[in-house]
């Protein structure tokens, strides 16, 4: 080598120099348009929280239980939609617990174990008395949001749906009364579980403090449909009205057992508390056009609110679905729940609870409700509708301001109360609910 | 293989397809030029460079080259292959169901309009819920639950007439043949090209790789060439790797026929 000019080809050191620097270079440049925002183009996953429901998607309870997995989907994926909870996508988690109450338990564990902040679910009483222990345990809510018989309070349970003195007994006076029709013989019928058997007790003292007695009673299991024997009795007893607490699609054998029977709603109406459009799906128009319905909710309300909400969940899940009880009150509890995480700025139980005292108010599609924190009950409109042939309802009676609720009424349960802000529940005597009135 | 969780390595599937192809095209020639750096030197200490030597390696590696070339032309036909059989058993899917959908619509109501929802419900979860799961690597379970709640009220039909019982028997059938074709769906989220074909491809790309280590030629010229063959090894591995999980990645299967039949079921 003559020259100071490096040779020909570079050296092996020069050609690492060279390549280090032109790598740093070009990772300067290429590096923020290539690898933007984050490491790899990698869209960030959004943090998530898991809710848990627990819903019957098969067998008999299926045909109402569906639909609350459904609206509950359908608040999940709205509020999902505006950014989460606390900046949380929601996740349900929802087994099945195939309408069977040993299923429930098991179903309820799967969810907390993994990791549920908390759980919408359980249709009959039956099934969320098998589940609140594991609830009370985990120290997680749930929030039930089927009208039942009151008679019971958890702190760990929200309850949505409406007690006696919220239907029952304003859906008795209704009967009693001139509008309909001055009647006094009245038959209760249900499935043979908790709520209607208390509901029924309920409305047998509520009776026996106006001198009237049932002039019959009669209960069949779950899934059972065959009525042609209540339907006997319910012509030998003289009944001018039924009172209903049948659920799920025994439903379909009450309502063709009554039509077989011949039985004239305006003759002897029936009103059921667990009807609602979602059941009507199921029934021939021809064979419950006429009987009537109590509830807090009915598809056919004509609100811009309401109108909008079912428009909503029609675009969704279909143009044939419908909108009922408890649908609704399941649509309030949801957001209710929404509200509380979010004053409480947490997703603990302890915290949520808090932020129920302050009272929670939500406007549902249904009219305001609100969450009483002494109960941890809502507050309901009473709605009795009568049944059309198009499988929808006519708004016949309804209360003129929400009905606070009273899941321990005195007539049935005396000395019994709750106030969850004050210590919890107040014990009376003790009650025999399949005890004589 | 736990169904409810997605490989440890699924994350690459989240890296835009530009970018991951980049990325492997960075990885390979990364290991390349760092090979050349670093292992390079010691291989010259075993390899005594005479005349012709270059043309013994280039010998060896063409030779090695024409079986790896054909390694990885059929494992990505196989991995194609995968790809497309998930395929068909997504359309043959939503084809049993559009089916199964029309005859259910022949039931006398309140049935047919019970069922129809019933499918409706099982098509908008398949779309909203299981694809997004799917596309994680993780097989949807809740599917099941909607299909045997189908199939619980399917049974609840009880036929009268002697059309009745030929239109049962049909959306009987045909809801085994959905059912199969389900699962078939269900075995493919997770099937992918076994761990040992990984290995060879691998094991074969470094041989390969090592073989231009052996080559004696300028500096700047061995990172030019060798990172040419190593970028192209990058862009065949990218492309296995895109076809190797039938619905994650760019080539991956999308829910459009699902779309397509749930859009049909809406408008009815």
């Amino acid at each position: 080598m003559t020259s100071g000019r490096p040779p020909l080809g570079l050296s092996r050191r020069d050609a690492l120099r060279r390549g280090a620097a032109a790598t740093l270079a070009a990772a300067r440049g290429l590096g923020p348009a290539l690898f933007a925002g984050c490491s790899l183009g990698i869209p960030p996953r959004a943090k998530t929280v898991t809710v848990g429901l627990l819903h019957s998607q098969t067998g008999p309870l299926a045909i109402s239980a569906t639909s609350l997995r459904d609206i509950e989907l359908h608040a999940f994926e709205q509020i999902n939609a505006a950014g989460g909870i606390l900046g949380r996508q929601l996740v349900a988690q929802a087994p099945d617990p195939r309408s069977r109450v040993d299923l429930f338990p098991k179903r309820a564990r799967q969810i907390l174990e993994n990791g549920a902040v908390a759980a919408f679910g359980c249709w009959t009483s039956a099934s969320r008395k098998a589940v609140l222990p594991l609830f009370e345990q985990a120290k997680k809510l749930l929030f039930y949001s089927v009208q039942y018989e009151g008679n019971e309070s958890s702190p760990y349970v929200v309850y949505g749906g409406m007690v006696p003195n919220q239907q029952i007994l304003p859906a008795l006076d209704w009967l009693m009364g001139e509008a309909g029709g001055s009647r006094k013989k009245i038959f209760l019928v249900g499935s043979d579980y908790v709520f209607p058997r208390t509901a029924n007790y309920v409305a047998k003292k509520y009776l026996a403090d106006k001198s009237l007695k049932p002039v019959g009673e009669a209960y069949l299991p779950i899934g059972d449909r065959d009525f042609s024997g209540v339907m006997k009795q319910v012509r030998e007893s003289g009944a001018d009205c039924v009172l209903s607490t049948v659920n799920g699609d025994s439903n379909i054998g009450l309502f063709a057992a009554l039509a077989e029977a011949k039985i004239d709603p305006t003759a002897i109406p029936v009103v059921s508390t667990s009807i609602a459009e979602d059941e009507l799906r199921s029934l021939l128009p021809e064979q419950v056009k006429g009987h009537y319905a109590a509830s807090c909710y009915f598809q056919s309300l004509d609100t811009p609110a309401n109108r909008a909400w079912v428009a909503g969940f029609r675009r969704e899940f279909g143009r044939d679905r419908v909108t009922g009880d408890p649908m609704e009150p399941d649509w309030c509890l949801v957001h209710l729940w929404k509200r509380a995480v979010e004053k409480a700025g947490s997703f603990e139980t302890e915290a949520v609870r808090q932020a129920f005292r302050d009272g929670l108010e939500f406007a549902g599609p249904g009219g305001t409700v609100r969450l009483d924190p002494k109960t941890q009950h809502t507050t309901k409109y009473f709605r009795l509708g009568r049944i059309r042939g198009d499988r929808q309802f006519d708004v016949v009676e309804a209360s003129a301001t929400p009905i606070e609720p009273d899941p321990y009424p005195e007539i049935a349960f005396p000395g019994w109360s709750v106030d969850w802000t004050k210590g919890g529940i107040t014990r009376g005597a003790e009650v025999d609910i399949d005890g004589d009135v | 293989m736990n169904a409810l969780q997605p490989e440890w390595w699924y994350w690459l599937y989240d890296v835009p397809p530009l970018r991951l192809s980049l990325l492997f095209v960075g990885v390979f020639v990364g290991f390349y030029w760092l090979g050349s750096i670093v292992v390079r030197p010691i291989l010259r200490q075993f390899v005594k460079y005479t005349a012709g030597s270059n043309d013994i390696v280039g010998y060896v590696l063409s030779c090695f080259c024409v079986f790896y070339g054909l390694l990885l032309g059929l494992i990505a036909v196989t991995a194609y292959q995968n790809v497309a059989e998930a395929g068909s058993h997504v359309t043959h899917e939503a084809a049993a169901l559009s089916a199964l959908y029309e005859d259910v619509s022949r039931y006398p109501e309140p049935h047919a309009q019970n069922l129809r929802w019933l499918l409706r419900d099982y098509t908008r979860y398949v779309i909203k819920y299981a694809w997004p799961l799917q596309q994680r690597g993780i097989v949807p379970q809740e599917g099941t639950i909607r299909a045997q709640a189908f199939y619980d009220k399917l049974l609840d039909f009880q036929p009268h007439s002697p059309g009745e019982q030929i239109l049962h028997a049909e959306a009987l059938r045909q809801f085994n043949n959905f059912l199969e074709a389900r699962q078939m769906r269900l075995y493919s989220v997770k099937s992918s090209l076994p761990g040992s074909m990984w290995s060879v491809m691998i094991m074969g790309a470094i041989l390969n790789i090592a073989i231009c280590w052996l080559f004696d030629m300028r500096f700047v010229t061995q990172l030019l060439l060798g990172g040419i063959l190593a970028a192209y090894l990058g862009i065949m591995m990218h492309l296995i790797f895109d076809m190797n999980q039938p619905f994650r990645g760019d080539v991956s299967i999308s829910a459009e026929p699902f779309e397509t039949l749930y859009q049909r079921m809406d408008d009815e």
